[in-house]
């Protein structure tokens, strides 16, 4: 990018930064001839939203059930662990085992009647779709290592954040790393 | 010798039309223009505001040569002395009409007026879409390639917090802002129809993944499909009937067409590893991110058969794409090390030509999405903490960048 190029671009995006409202837009559109202004006729009306659109959150994971195990399902979640990842790979290291059958013994043990939910997360580099089907194989490959530790494969629900749910924010690869992780979730 | 000339000719006429390396060459000296605030009384801080809303279009448009200095002038007089040398002026007003706002335009060049007209709002939080509005005549009336993508609206997913979004409408500068889903995380919103008046995004805060579908303008809401893992709506069709998507309902990422009338679904891909992003082209073809090669690239596949054939031979990690008849521009890593600062850029080819044209120099340039018309390209642009979105005049070589003042952008669509 040139200089010109970029003090433009730079110029603009000042300029730009302004005020925002929440309304119904709504513009009326009409030509006049080329040296009378003519009160507009012909009403062209664009509308993009009001102002009391606001679709809640909907979720399936809430219950009377739920609230009742709240606190001892909570209290074993906290006790699981993330799994981590290298960069752009899906498959469990090594070095990650010993928290995978951790969680396993958990799983098969104290959370027994509990649903489990593996949560895939990727780090920051990439906001696209890939990102989230990385997530996604790397929830893939934890559920594959528990349906081979004799977890019932109807007990697991999987979702990918893709790089939406971060656990750290700083710009370092330590903590890009830890952003590369399955977390597990129980749920009623 | 005849040959010779008609091969040259013939090579000339096909280069023009390829925009891969089609750029508009701008004589040095593009026309000066001014821009007058001739408003008698009317919210001052609005005011300035939309002197710098339309001063930006107006450089957005990329054929004028625009003055930043902000001068007052009467509608009706000559221009400013301080304007006297420009080759063209603009003159706007605001003023009140009853509860709603006139925006009247003028544009006068070597001293005559050789356009009029009037705008009117019933909000002044939507001034900026005037501001669009008017850019856009202004272009017409000098003759340049349509803009009309200006007008549209843009909808993104802006990350507020851990697994926190909003879906938001607003403008291709961010200026106009409206929240129209709010709670939990909601992600890859896209228009639906060309009246931009419903939108389908994917809700990730229950069980499962589950595509909605909202209509912008009753509220209304309509859960269309759940899946386990990974459901993305990645392109809708022209007309509004089709949608690709990306679907994972056994845990492995592949590529579904989904009917929004007859509600049928279609399994296009069917592979082990990743395939996302799909992207209808011209024809019964599509393109779409795999890693079938041990990394991400971008392959293209007919409907009506199984072959699937490789689209980019340059980049490291082509992740993201979008297409727009035989046009593709992709987003590609350029530098070994995966972490560096100069890791993500765009590029543009053609199905039709071996050209590669790079249209982003530095940073990390993300999701990019075709205008309808195929003459800009709206991206994500990340650069330290600052999230932006850059439009990209394809025709001038151009980049605009409008940074988002809260948050982070996820995903967009216009």
């Amino acid at each position: 990018m040139n200089k010109t190029l970029l003090l433009a671009s730079t110029l603009v995006a000042i300029l730009i930064l302004s005020g925002c409202g929440a309304a119904e837009p709504t513009i009326d559109d009409t030509a006049g001839d080329d040296k009378k202004t003519e009160v507009p006729t012909d009403v062209q009306t664009e509308s993009v939203g009001s102002d009391d659109i606001v679709v809640g959150e909907e979720t399936g994971a809430s219950s009377d059930n739920a609230k009742t195990n709240d606190t001892s399902m909570s209290a074993l979640e906290n006790k699981m662990n993330p799994i981590y990842f290298d960069y752009d790979k899906f498959k469990i290291k090594t070095s990650q085992e010993d928290s995978l059958y951790s969680n396993v013994k958990m799983v098969n043990g104290d959370a027994k009647n509990f649903m489990i939910k593996i949560e895939g997360n990727c780090d920051e580099w990439g906001s696209d779709e890939y990102n989230y089907a990385l997530g996604l194989k790397r929830a893939n490959a934890v559920k594959s290592a528990l349906i081979t530790q004799n977890v019932k494969a109807g007990r697991i629900t999987m979702v990918s954040y893709g790089e939406s749910s971060p656990v750290c924010n700083d710009k370092t690869q330590k903590c890009w790393s830890k952003n590369r992780r399955v977390d597990f979730k129980l749920l009623p | 010798m005849k040959v010779i000339f008609i091969s040259i000719l013939f090579s000339l006429v096909a280069l023009a039309s390829d925009a891969t390396i089609e750029v508009i060459k701008q004589s040095q000296r593009m026309p000066s223009l001014a821009v007058e605030d001739s408003t008698d009384s009317y919210d001052k801080s609005l005011n300035k505001k939309f002197f710098k809303a339309i001063v930006s279009d107006l450089k957005v448009l990329s054929i004028f040569n625009v003055s930043n200095t902000y001068v007052k002038n009467d509608f009706d007089d000559d221009v400013d002395v301080i304007n006297m040398k420009k080759d063209i002026v603009i003159k706007y007003s605001l003023e009140d009409n009853d509860g709603s706002t006139n925006v009247n335009l003028k544009i006068i060049r070597g001293k005559k007026a050789i356009f009029q007209k009037r705008y009117k709002i019933n909000r002044t939080s939507l001034y900026i879409f005037v501001a669009h509005s008017m850019a856009y005549d202004i272009n017409k009336v000098f003759g340049s390639n349509d803009v009309a993508w200006m007008k549209r609206k843009v909808v993104i997913s802006r990350l507020v917090g851990r697994g926190e979004s909003e879906i938001v409408l607003t403008d291709y500068t961010l200026t106009y802002q409206h929240v129209v889903v709010r709670g939990g995380l909601n992600v890859f919103p896209k228009f639906l129809n060309n009246k931009q008046n419903e939108i389908v995004y994917t809700n990730l805060s229950g069980l499962r993944p589950t595509l909605f579908k909202l209509d912008t303008l009753s509220g209304k809401s309509q859960k269309l499909l759940t899946s386990d893992g990974l459901l993305i709506c990645s392109d809708i069709s022209d007309d509004g009937k089709e949608a690709l998507l990306s679907m994972a309902p056994n845990g492995q990422s592949d590529i579904y067409k989904y009917n929004f009338y007859t509600k049928k679904l279609k399994r296009i891909t069917k592979y082990k590893g990743i395939d996302v992003n799909a992207q209808f082209m011209d024809g019964n073809t599509i393109a779409f991110v795999s890693n079938r090669l041990g990394y991400p690239n971008v392959f293209q596949k007919n409907l009506d058969n199984n072959e699937v054939d490789q689209m980019v031979y340059y980049g490291k990690s082509n992740s993201a794409c979008s297409a727009h008849n035989e046009y593709l521009v992709y987003k590609a890593r350029e530098s070994k090390n995966a972490f560096s600062a100069n890791t993500f850029n765009l590029h543009l080819i053609s199905t039709k030509s071996d050209f590669v044209r790079r249209l982003t120099a530095s940073g990390v340039n993300d999701f990019p999405r075709f205008s309808k018309d195929g003459r800009a390209v709206l991206f994500i642009k990340n650069y330290k903490n600052q999230s932006a979105i850059g439009v990209i005049r394809l025709e001038y070589n151009k980049n605009y960048l409008f940074p988002l003042n809260i948050g982070k952008i996820q995903s967009m669509d216009w």
